[in-house]
């Protein structure tokens, strides 16, 4: 079991490594950071002045380097940064210094858990939807399975698959926020409360396809729990209907694990086109408005966050996985 | 990640999954038709059911003032923009965003008025010219306290030495500020810059209220340069206090003292209770980043943002038409410029027959009918309203399709231009809805052009190198209410850069260089504004762009707002407002920052208040 | 390939229901450009704009079936011409990553190996990035803004599931006793992959291609959504719904129409889809 987690983790490493160097070559092509942030009228001195300050100015090599940390600090704008060589401090990731944020001239992690705690009530609050409804709806079409309210509820969760956010999100801000006035028009508030009313409408429209999703598996994975032999057998020996269905659901809940578990990405990458419809400052529009303005250090910071969400999302499904089923084993 | 490749999530990679599909498929196959159309049928019927009993969209503000005319503090202002602010260091910040929230916590020795006047602010006056206009003495209030925040003592005073160092700090090379081009008049402002002397050589502190500036020759648009938020005076002791996380703390002695900054979502300001003059306002501002003009204009009437400045035709439409937003709306024409720019250093258009023909292809009337007439079409480099601007300027630009396919022909281009250009623009609809006029108005005289899209960040970079880019569509905001403003960084040669220049359509003339060259110095008024016509008349006869439009700026406020009136300088001055708030709003706003209503959940009540 | 698949995919009404909507859809991008009424980019700036800069409405001209775009260009036009360009993408980039996936699924199936760990590495790694972040990225640093670069990005980073599900097929396969026979009797490795690993994979290769053109679908109108489609002027459906979303107040059938020719379409492609995987489902 540990050489097994030992293993993910080992690769889970190698992939985030990957991960980054990718984005850090694809954000040095995307534009020129100094001309982005100092807007229209730079001059050849604040140019020269902020390529300075953030370590611009070395050859890209140095510069990634000093980004993972494994060579001094490359960046005077850092604290640890000192003119002597010799006694330079570190400020990459290994030391746990995502950079320093050109747009926010703050630190990138401190830039990131600002945004984090709403895309996570975004998120969680979309997978309690997503759950609540997909599983509710599924279970209830198993029940009734091959009647109109199967048929109908399944064609429904296909059509729910085929409902992007970006149709959907203006028709419910416009209708359901705006002209009917049942919900807060776009942002996110100022009180824990307010951040939760702003978080329904937008959460609701991530959920559609989740929900939809989870009413397919569920109701699948319920079918073929109702009819196999440990449920025949419960039925069998006289065991109560709702402890039969009881026994069924926690089998018929291993796939919902895993993909509840796959989905962790959403909740930490925040939900691009939704954040941007609704106005909800949050991860996927911190990453947006960073890629616009050649923010490199925060566009490299979201996209970490998020392949570790990955990553742990993957293994905690499993592992999830284990311990709900007795009969996986996690081979070393 | 999107929502879209959610259902990728396949669990057919799973063993086990096949086995699943087994019991599922038996039924499936009975599965009626009827049950695959009834959601659609549904959905759609649902849809039409919502709309057709949706309620019509406010015909005017959701929350009327308490008819109190008494100007008096308390409440929140609520206002926004679309886009990031960059910074809060006047010395450095040089865009409009962040100019409307340093408006809000700094003061100028100078300011303008609302007809554009210069008028004193932190000086006791506005100076005489001395010495043939070579020396100014700025004479500056007493008792003018900075905001007591960290690092900033209790009850500091503005003084000289205050002005002193803004201006060090200013034309330091570390602080790189962008504005430091501006005050090199300054008798031995680039020495000083250049590391060569200790202190500005015309820089005097004449006692602990005076300060005199020298400049090296006469210049007409010093005082403007003064005004700028470049010389905002700055407490030195925040410099101390938070090193290069200063201009997360800006203490200066506006208004409205900065409470909190979170960048990209919103800032918040409080009353400035101790501030030199008499003034009342909102308790607290909050300004909203980032939210884009559709959103805007839905929680604007919904009475969440108290003042929009920015609108979709279709919101403009509505504010426009109905009475109830009479007496809070107003258009105006910005003090700025848009044209198509032509790269004089790259054919076709060193041409000059070419430009002419691209400047009378120009349908300028049809795109003012495509947005709405929320732009104003010009044919000339200067906006009305500045010195220099006629609106019979002889050779005045504008649309005419014979004799742009005659140019064309004198350009040896008769039946049309062979290659096609590309055409560079920034991000976003608006530049692409420009980008798309522009593309239909030059394929009628045999010009095809590429359109591409880039980030602003690019669009400047790639811009302002030579030879770089054929074709773009550019503009110019004031700096101050001149005519340098505007001709000196878009047309003279010296403003023409290996990178960075400011003048991007690359126009060199060394006759037009040196007529502005004199008209900067020119001390008579009349004989200065002729010179500036003369230098209009020339850019557009040699068409050094395809001056296109003014855009007008659009602007409705909620009517509590009180004493609101857009400033013909500075875009959203917001620093004057009081609200004459109605007693639910002033509840809400208590809330925090007024963003939001309690009563959501209760959309009857809601409802109610919309009609 | 399973012969009874048609003889339960004919009885599966919802697979034809899929199936007569891409029909639809498919038959609207093939003829839809010849069909259209006018010029999809020409701007009637005087006779479909009013006077405040919003589109005339469904034949308020009657030669404007369904009124005009934001700027003043016919709906139905853009429409039709619309619907070519957005299926051609998914269906070009669907072929691509069905092509790519097919060939590195069954190369790390079959050969395993150094390559088929680097491959399913490679794999990971594309699953763990943000696909629309990374899409936008790419789109902003390969300037040229025509349709086969965007057809290419679509393309590589969509192939990763094809690839994963081909590959673990092909590792069945692989260990069947006739594969192993026909190994033994010395059948070359292109043989046995010709003729008996390419048919077994091949149900679920025709099963993901078409939901994944629904996907692609959906994803290119992300992109157009954030303004990071089409090269202007030319139309998308996604591109459409951007520049209606803004007229939703006032003229919400700016945002409808193209809405329901994407949603239809992709829901045609997922019931398809589903339709084809009951049939080809080899358990039965």
């Amino acid at each position: 079991m540990s050489a097994y987690i030992a293993r993910r983790l080992m690769s889970a490493f190698l992939v985030l490594m990957a991960v980054i160097t990718l984005v850090f070559i694809l954000m040095t092509q995307i534009g020129d950071p100094a001309a982005a942030t100092l807007g229209n009228r730079a001059n050849e001195d604040t140019v020269r002045e902020f390529n300075a300050r953030y370590g611009l100015d070395r050859p890209l090599g140095a510069q990634f380097l000093g980004y993972l940390g494994v060579i001094a600090c490359q960046r005077p704008s850092s604290p640890v940064y000192d003119d002597d060589p010799a006694t330079n401090g570190y400020c990459g990731l290994l030391q746990g210094d995502f950079g320093e944020s050109f747009l926010h001239n703050a630190p990138v992690a401190d830039v990131i858990l600002r945004r984090l705690p709403r895309t996570l009530l975004l998120g969680a609050l979309a997978l309690l939807f997503e759950l609540a409804i997909g599983l509710g709806f599924g279970v209830f079409a198993a029940l009734r399975r091959n009647r109109w309210q199967d048929t109908s509820i399944m064609s429904t969760a296909y059509l729910g698959q085929s409902l992007p956010s970006y149709v959907t999100g203006p028709i419910f801000l416009s209708y359901a926020a705006f002209l009917f006035g049942l919900f807060p028009v776009g942002g996110y508030g100022s009180t824990p409360l307010e951040h939760l009313q702003h978080a329904v409408l937008p959460a609701f429209t991530l959920a559609i396809l989740g929900a939809s999703t989870y009413a397919r598996v569920t109701r699948s994975e319920m079918l073929d729990a109702l009819q196999s032999d440990y449920v025949r057998t419960a039925k069998a020996k006289g065991l109560g209907r709702s402890r039969v269905l009881s026994h069924a659901l926690r089998n018929a809940l291993l796939p919902v694990v895993t993909l509840a578990g796959l989905s962790l990405r959403l909740l930490v990458g925040g939900a691009i086109i939704t954040e941007q419809i609704y106005g909800w400052p949050g991860m996927g529009k911190l990453a947006v408005e960073s890629i616009v303005n050649v923010d490199a250090p925060t566009v490299m910071g979201v996209v970490f966050f998020v392949a570790l969400a990955v990553q742990l999302g993957n293994l905690l499904a499993d592992l999830a996985v284990a311990a709900l089923d007795p009969r996986v084993r996690l081979a070393g | 990640m999107p929502s879209t490749r959610r259902n990728e999530a396949d669990l057919s990679a799973r063993p086990g999954a096949h086995e699943a599909h087994a019991a599922r498929v038996a039924q499936r196959r009975r599965r009626d038709a009827v049950g695959c159309v009834v959601p659609v049928l549904g959905f759609a019927s649902l849809l039409s059911l919502v709309m057709a009993l949706s309620p019509d969209r406010p015909d005017g503000p959701r929350y009327e003032g308490a008819g109190d005319p008494t100007p008096r503090n308390g409440g929140t202002f609520v206002f926004h923009h679309e886009s990031n602010v960059r910074s809060l260091d006047p010395q450095v910040a040089y865009d409009e965003l962040s100019t409307m929230a340093i408006r809000l916590v700094f003061d100028g020795l100078l300011d303008y008025d609302h007809e554009g006047q210069l008028v004193p602010s932190l000086a006791m006056a506005v100076p005489e010219p001395r010495e043939e206009g070579k020396v100014f003495r700025f004479r500056l209030r007493r008792g003018v306290r900075f905001h007591a925040l960290p690092g900033v003592p209790e009850g500091r005073e503005l003084t000289a030495e205050d002005v002193r160092f803004t201006m060090e700090r200013l034309l330091r090379k570390e602080t790189g500020s962008p504005g430091a081009g501006f005050y090199e008049a300054i008798e031995g402002a680039v020495a000083f810059r250049e590391g060569e002397a200790a202190a500005i050589a015309g820089l005097r502190v004449l006692d602990r209220y005076t300060v005199e500036f020298r400049l090296t020759e006469p210049d007409q648009s010093f005082l403007y340069v003064m005004a700028m938020p470049f010389a905002y005076p700055v407490a030195r002791e925040t410099f101390a206090h938070f090193g290069s996380e200063a201009d997360q703390h800006p203490a200066g002695t506006g208004p409205f003292v900065f409470e909190g900054w979170e960048r990209g979502v919103r800032l918040t300001f409080r009353r400035n209770e101790r501030y030199w003059r008499d003034h009342v306002g909102p308790d607290r501002m909050v300004y909203l980043e980032n939210i884009q003009r559709h959103l805007a204009g839905l929680r604007f009437m919904n009475g969440q943002i108290d003042a929009v400045h920015r609108q979709t035709l279709d919101h403009w439409a509505l504010f426009s038409e109905a009475e109830r937003w009479a007496n809070t709306r107003l258009t105006f024409p910005r003090a700025s410029i848009w044209g198509v720019l032509m790269n004089h250093e790259m054919p076709p258009f060193d041409d000059v027959h070419f430009r002419r023909a691209v400047s009378f292809a120009i349908d300028r009337e049809g795109w003012a009918q495509a947005r709405g007439h929320l732009i104003q079409p010009t044919g000339q480099p200067l906006p009305p309203a500045i010195t220099g601007y006629d609106p019979e300027l002889p050779s005045r630009q504008f649309y005419d399709l014979d004799r742009a396919k005659e140019e064309m022909a004198l350009a040896g281009y008769p039946d049309g231009y062979p290659r096609e250009i590309e055409y560079w623009s920034s991000d976003g609809d608006i530049a692409r809805v420009y980008a798309e006029l522009l593309q239909q108005d030059l394929a009628r005289i045999g010009v095809r052009i590429r359109i591409r899209q880039v980030s602003f960040a690019v669009f400047l970079e790639q811009t302002g190198k030579p030879k770089t880019v054929e074709l773009l569509m550019g503009g110019w905001n004031i700096d101050y209410p001149d005519p340098s403003s505007f001709l000196e960084p878009l047309f003279h040669s010296k403003n023409h850069r290996p990178a960075n220049s400011s003048n991007r359509a690359h126009y060199q003339s060394a006759e037009l260089d040196d007529l502005l060259d004199r008209a900067r110095q020119e001390t008579n008024r009349e004989r200065r504004a002729a010179m500036y016509r003369e230098a209009s008349e020339f850019l557009a006869k040699d068409v050094a762009w395809a001056f296109a439009y003014l855009p007008l700026t659009q602007e409705v406020w909620q009517p509590y707002v009180m004493n609101y009136r857009p400033h013909p300088i500075w875009a959203e001055d917001y620093r004057d407002v009081w609200l004459d708030l109605p007693k639910r709003r002033v509840a809400r706003s208590l809330l925090g920052a007024g963003t939001t209503t309690p009563a959501a959940f209760l959309p009857l009540a809601r409802l109610r208040g919309t009609r | 390939m399973d012969p009874r698949a048609w003889t339960r995919f004919r009885k599966n009404k919802g697979a034809f229901l899929g199936l007569a909507l891409v029909a639809l859809a498919t038959l609207s991008a093939v003829a839809g450009p010849s069909l259209a009424p006018h010029d999809p980019n020409e701007q009637f700036r005087d006779t479909l704009i009013d006077g405040r800069g919003l589109p005339k409405g469904p034949l308020a001209v009657p030669d404007h079936l369904l009124g005009a775009d934001t700027l003043g260009r016919d709906e139905l036009s853009r429409l039709l011409h619309g619907g070519a360009v957005t299926m051609l993408v998914a269906f070009l980039a669907t072929a691509l990553a069905v092509s790519l996936g097919t060939l590195i699924g069954v190369t790390s199936g079959f050969f395993r190996g150094a390559l088929d760990a680097t491959f399913m590495r490679l794999v990971d790694l594309l699953l763990s990035l943000p696909f629309l972040l990374l899409a936008i990225a790419i789109k902003r640093v390969v300037a040229d803004p025509g349709l086969e670069v965007l057809v290419l990005i679509l393309a590589l980073l969509s192939w990763t599931t094809l690839a994963r599900v081909v590959r673990a097929k092909t590792l069945q396969v692989r260990e069947l006793e006739y594969v192993l026979a026909a190994r033994a009797l010395g059948m070359s490795n292109a043989r046995i992959l010709l003729r008996h690993v390419l048919p077994n994979v091949a149900g679920p290769i025709i099963v993901l291609g078409t939901t994944l053109v629904a996907q692609l679908i959906l994803f290119e109108s992300a992109l157009s959504f954030l303004g990071l489609g089409v090269e202007p002027p030319n139309a998308s459906w996604g591109s459409m719904l951007r520049e209606g979303s803004e007229l939703i107040d006032s003229a919400p059938r700016l945002l409808l129409y193209p809405a329901a020719f994407i949603v239809m379409t992709v829901f045609g492609f997922n019931l398809l889809g589903e339709g084809l995987r009951d049939a080809f489902d080899p358990k039965e």
